[in-house]
């Protein structure tokens, strides 16, 4: 069967996604050796790094969602966030069993290979950790004060089967009336999240409740928010600066290394990345 | 600055960046416990080496053990199982063990962050 990972990418005026997608797939090369294929409204300069991707598929997003971007704590800026092609995964993706990633997930150890032996048709991570390790995390817990359990649609497992082409058609209608199940879901938030879309459709391919139809993915999720800042990235080694409790512009020195990272500050991704 | 409050406010970046660094050891090490079979994974304890070696002790060649996602799964060469765990353990342990002592030995935050 055929093997791979699927990324989307929809560059704004300030954030080269495509650029983060072309440096993913050089590592998911050297350390999964896999493919990457990436789905983009920009062909043109995803060709840039054709020789990286193992295919380009085109597909245009009509999302203008905006969104904060924070660079550390003390600078941030309102850009164009474009994530609303994600739920056509199952049906654009050129593999039997994929793996869908985030851009910004940066690589860093084998375990994403654990996903294709297994028993289990979908997986995704219903647990993530903060390397900051005090921050609030209940926002990740579950959708919303009174709602379901949160599920990370930043990596997800799954094979072509007709139980999880129910699943993203459900993700699609979910999307289309976002407006009813947002309200149904108790979701203050107005921002669309394809964290929540996944999390709803899970939840309702559980019957309406808690069930197994999502298995947990090998290993554990790790990241660091876009109030955190990557100093310098070697290999497997990420040099950090953490926010601090309570001091605002202040931040740890740290330093992880030899496990796969969600680094959501793009600002300082972008000038760590070698493509 | 007073020179006691700069030092105190140099150990306090140092304490912290300690603690973190002693997080995130425990965290890779926990990491490197995980063993996957055959897409199964499953954390290696003393318990489940112990489960192992005394099942091999009573003659048993194979076993039906649980993974993360709470699925049975065969293993059908436990002797094999077994050597592969502990070998995974003892690396893994030494390796903390050997990360932790360097941390103990780093007197300065860029020591501790190897900048």
């Amino acid at each position: 069967m055929s093997k791979g990972l699927l990324v989307f990418a929809y560059n704004n005026r300030a954030v080269d996604y495509i650029q983060q997608a072309a440096f993913l797939a050089k590592r998911a090369k050297e350390y999964l050796d896999l493919p990457l294929s990436i789905v983009t409204d920009d062909v043109k300069s995803a060709e840039k790094w054709k020789d990286l991707f193992d295919e380009i598929i085109f597909c245009r997003s009509s999302a203008m969602t905006a969104k904060t971007y924070n660079n550390g704590t003390m600078a941030k800026q309102k850009l164009v966030f474009r994530n609303d092609t994600r739920p056509k995964a199952y049906q654009l993706s050129p593999y039997e069993q994929t793996v869908l990633l985030d851009t910004d997930y940066i690589i860093a150890d084998d375990v994403l290979k654990n996903c294709f032996d297994g028993p289990n048709d979908f997986m995704i991570y219903k647990d993530a950790y903060d390397l900051a390790g005090f921050r609030d995390y209940s926002e990740f817990k579950h959708i919303s004060d009174v709602g379901v359990e949160f599920y990370w649609a930043t990596c997800v497992y799954f094979n072509k089967c007709e139980t999880n082409k129910t699943f993203f058609d459900l993700v699609q209608h979910v999307q289309t009336y976002w407006t009813h199940y947002r309200q149904i879901y108790r979701l203050e938030t107005p921002v669309y999240r394809n964290d929540h879309i996944f999390s709803i459709a899970i939840h309702i391919m559980n019957g309406f409740k808690k069930g197994d139809f999502a298995a947990k993915m090998p290993g554990k999720l790790y990241y660091t928010t876009d109030k955190d800042i990557l100093h310098k990235l070697d290999g497997d080694e990420f040099t950090l600066l953490l926010e601090k409790e309570n001091r605002l512009g202040q931040y740890t020195l740290a330093n992880f290394k030899g496990t796969s990272l969600h680094v959501m500050n793009k600002f300082s991704l972008a000038e760590n990345i070698d493509v | 600055m007073d020179e006691k409050l700069s030092q105190a406010l140099e150990r306090s970046n140092y304490m912290t960046t300690l603690a973190t660094q002693k997080r995130f050891l425990w965290e890779k090490y926990q990491d490197d416990l995980t063993y996957y079979s055959n897409g199964h994974e499953v954390a290696i304890t003393e318990s489940l080496i112990t489960f192992c070696s005394t099942l091999l002790d009573r003659n048993r060649q194979d076993v039906i053990l649980t993974d993360a996602n709470n699925l049975p799964f065969f293993v059908e060469d436990l002797s094999e199982f077994l050597d592969n765990i502990l070998d995974q353990y003892a690396r893994a342990s030494n390796e903390y063990y050997q990360s932790y002592n360097e941390l103990k030995k780093s007197r300065s935050v860029e020591g501790l962050v190897n900048l």
